[in-house]
């Protein structure tokens, strides 16, 4: 299938963006930063109930749109541009482990609720500095011990998916928001636009999903890798947008600052990164539709270009702004925060090179 | 259609055209002979795979992109002998198709296509190359012809080509960009000499050609007099999309699988920062073959590439520039010492990898016209677009 967007893509992505202009433009972040709210509920019920976005890439047999993974791309594409504050990829990535495992009752019971946005749900997954958790017990009476740093909306979730290590191997377990012994503490997010928490479990009862924990989390990590490139490469569009359009304006030395090659060249190379970041995504997001057997591959590829690319393109808006780019007022400390972040969750660029080199077979 | 396209080219490939054995191609020519090309050429011709996009009237198939995306994804695996026949029939043959006369069009682009005729083309100088709207190189009218004095440089191909398009200064006394015009010129025409210019690498992939009062028709304008820079925008729109979106072959010595299989054979896959760096050049060779498909998909919806040939051509020198570090790193002090056909092959296209940032327009140039035509930013500082030419200091100056 082409890499392109179809026409119902296009729809797709024109009515996320004009959402995002009306009701979450980069001024909400502003009031969620001085409020202190994860996100703006209101926000977070349009884009469930209207848009069904947290439903994209759920089965309509589950209470999803079933639209896939390209749909889910070309969506948070927009959402990233925007820097719009949700729960939506802590939601899908906890939708996709349940619907890698076998357990049939937790996915009736979960994932519509999921999918509508009534559930806010996590996997508590983060790298190897951030902990680990075991698991003790059998049957009714697992409970689990550790502690997850930083866990995608870890204090807003009302469920977690937990992965420990128990006596047979890695287990995923099912843990309810209200469970005892479970303390989520919200972090200081470098990123305004994240809600992260530690999560500290201490005894806590647990309940065990069967099925292939490790392929479970496997897709999870290539679907945040899919989910994190597409959110980056829409908000490194924004900011290659935003730094064109000043370069366009601003006067020095008697010419627009895009004049000078200094400038201009830096640009450029943007500007290509974008493209060549953004066709990947591309790809990625059409074999995760349509050519599973090469998924991983083509979505860690994506994310290892746009981790590195868009990180240096928040540094060079900063730059490329002068004075104004360093000020709190301005927008471009937003994004470049954002990029710090996007860089680094869920596997930074050498944990993504190594797994590459893994499936590459290296 | 574009199935039975690819399972008939497919076949054809498997049955006609020679894998490759081992890479050599860093601009130093197929070993093939200009014979064999011509041939093959011909054979391509024949078989309905010249030209697929180029009108029928004109010798083409008048196919779409998406046969033309087939095609290139089919041929990755063969060493097609024909690249003598690329730089005609990307830049003059397609700046023909876009503005020459009707007569010029059914002249010589079916020629091209068929392997008939070869063809150069004629820009830099030695005083104008990134300036290139500085030459010097002259055109008189005298009669029904123009003469052409003058010398030009970096010319692929010269030594075996047919025909060449050629940059001339028709109007000393207007502004630089005011005053050039195209031409067709007759390789073969009385005046025209041509020497091999050798680089790096030992090879010598291109030319000088001198111009002593070289004769050619009136008919010979490609487009009309003194409006020759517009033409060669366009040729040059042509030049970067063809080599941006070119696409690398999979023995390519700088590629991926070769350098992973290099890396394996040397036992360096065991290294954690090897491994790294091979799966990094997987990476950005995968995004820019990607992004070629995307602008001839783009192409292909009604979105022209245009202006973002640049970015193409940039990503592919830039890969080059990465490969070369990456197949450093692989190598170790091997680089610096050996005795293989195999290394030979690897270091010598390390030792081209900074042509590739110069030939068919330098990084730098290719970064102006991705700032100023895809970004819409204003043009560098000028002091030389009004002054009429002849008023102007060009190429190397004495310090005295």
């Amino acid at each position: 299938m082409a890499l392109i967007l179809t026409d119902e893509e296009q729809a797709l992505a024109e009515s996320v963006r004009k959402f995002v202009a009306d009701r979450s433009p980069l001024t909400s972040l502003r009031h969620l930063i001085a409020s202190g709210e994860p996100y703006d509920a209101d926000v977070w019920k349009q884009m469930t109930a209207q848009l069904g976005l947290a439903g994209l890439s759920v089965p309509e047999e589950y209470g999803g749109v079933g639209a896939g993974y390209s749909a889910l791309s070309v969506a948070l594409t927009e959402l990233g541009a925007g820097l719009v504050a949700s729960p939506l990829l802590a939601c899908i990535l906890a939708a996709e482990v349940l619907l890698r495992l076998d357990d049939e009752t937790a996915k009736l019971e979960l994932l519509p609720r999921i999918a509508g946005g009534e559930l806010i749900a996590t996997l508590a997954v983060a790298s190897h500095a951030g902990g680990h958790v075991t698991a003790s017990g059998s049957g009714a009476d697992v409970t689990l011990t550790g502690t997850v740093s930083p866990v995608l909306n870890g204090a807003e979730a009302s469920v977690l998916l937990v992965p420990a290590e128990a006596d047979s191997g890695t287990v995923v377990y099912l843990v309810d928001g209200a469970a005892a012994g479970l303390t989520r503490t919200r972090l200081t997010a470098v990123d305004h636009s994240r809600s992260l928490a530690r999560v500290t479990l201490a005894r806590t009862p647990a309940r065990p999903l069967a099925g292939d924990a490790g392929a479970a989390l496997a897709a999870a990590q290539d679907l945040a890798n899919l989910a994190l490139a597409s959110e980056s490469a829409g908000a490194m569009k924004a900011c290659l947008d935003m730094t064109a359009g000043y370069a366009r304006i601003r006067v020095a030395f008697g010419q627009p600052i895009g004049a000078f090659q200094a400038v201009k060249h830096r640009l450029a190379d943007m500007e290509k990164s974008w493209e060549l970041g953004n066709a990947a995504v591309r790809d990625a997001a059409r074999a995760g539709d349509a050519a599973p057997a090469r998924f991983s591959v083509a979505a860690s590829v994506a994310r290892v270009l746009l981790a590195t690319a868009y990180a240096e393109a928040v540094v060079d808006t900063v730059q490329l702004h002068g004075g104004i780019g360093f000020t709190w007022e301005h927008d471009a400390h937003l994004y470049y925060k954002n990029g710090l972040s996007n860089k680094v969750l869920l596997g930074g660029p050498s944990d993504q090179l190594d797994r590459l080199a893994d499936s590459l077979g290296i | 259609m574009s199935d039975d396209f690819r399972t008939r080219a497919r076949a054809w490939l498997a049955a006609n055209a020679p894998r490759r054995s081992s890479g050599d191609d860093d601009g130093a020519g197929s070993p093939t002979t200009i014979a064999d090309q011509k041939a093959f050429q011909a054979k391509l011709y024949d078989a309905g795979f010249a030209g697929l996009t180029w009108p029928k009237e004109y010798g083409g198939q008048g196919l779409t992109n998406a046969e033309q995306i087939a095609w290139s994804q089919e041929s990755r695996d063969f060493d097609l002998p024909n690249g003598a026949f690329f730089i005609g029939i990307s830049m003059p043959g397609n700046t023909i198709l876009e503005i020459g006369s009707e007569a010029q069009k059914k002249r010589y682009l079916p020629r091209m296509l068929r392997g008939e005729e070869i063809w150069c083309q004629l820009f830099s100088e030695p005083g104008a190359g990134s300036g290139v709207a500085s030459l010097q190189t002259s055109a008189v009218r005298d009669g029904d012809e123009w003469v052409i004095n003058g010398q030009k440089v970096w010319t692929s191909g010269a030594q075996f080509s047919d025909y060449g398009a050629i940059l001339a200064r028709t109007d000393p006394t207007k502004p630089k960009h005011n005053g050039i015009s195209m031409f067709i010129v007759d390789m073969h025409a009385p005046g025209v000499t041509v020497r091999p210019l050798k680089v790096a690498t030992g090879h010598s992939p291109f030319n000088e050609v001198f111009f002593d009062n070289v004769r050619v028709p009136a008919d010979a304008l490609i487009g009309e007099e003194n409006k020759g820079w517009d033409a060669a925008v366009v040729m040059l729109r042509h030049e970067r999309i063809a080599i941006g979106t070119m696409g690398g072959s999979r023995t390519n010595p700088l590629g991926y699988d070769t350098l992973r299989d290099l890396a394996a054979g040397l036992g360096r896959t065991s290294d954690a920062g090897v491994r790294r760096s091979l799966a990094e050049l997987y990476a950005r060779g995968r995004a820019a073959q990607l992004f070629a498909v995307l602008l001839r998909e783009e192409a292909q919806a009604g979105r022209m590439p245009g202006a973002r040939g640049s970015v193409a051509k940039l990503a592919g020198s830039e890969l080059g520039r990465f490969a070369g570090n990456v197949a450093a790193e692989v190598l170790g002090d091997q680089l610096a010492g050996f005795d293989t056909d195999e290394l030979l092959a690897v270091t010598t296209a390390i030792v081209a990898t900074p042509g590739s940032a110069i030939a068919g327009g330098t990084s730098e140039i290719q970064r102006n016209i991705i700032g100023e035509r895809v970004l819409g930013l204003a043009k560098d500082p000028g002091v030389d677009r009004s002054t009429p030419f002849n008023q102007l200091r060009v190429g190397t100056q004495r310090q005295n």
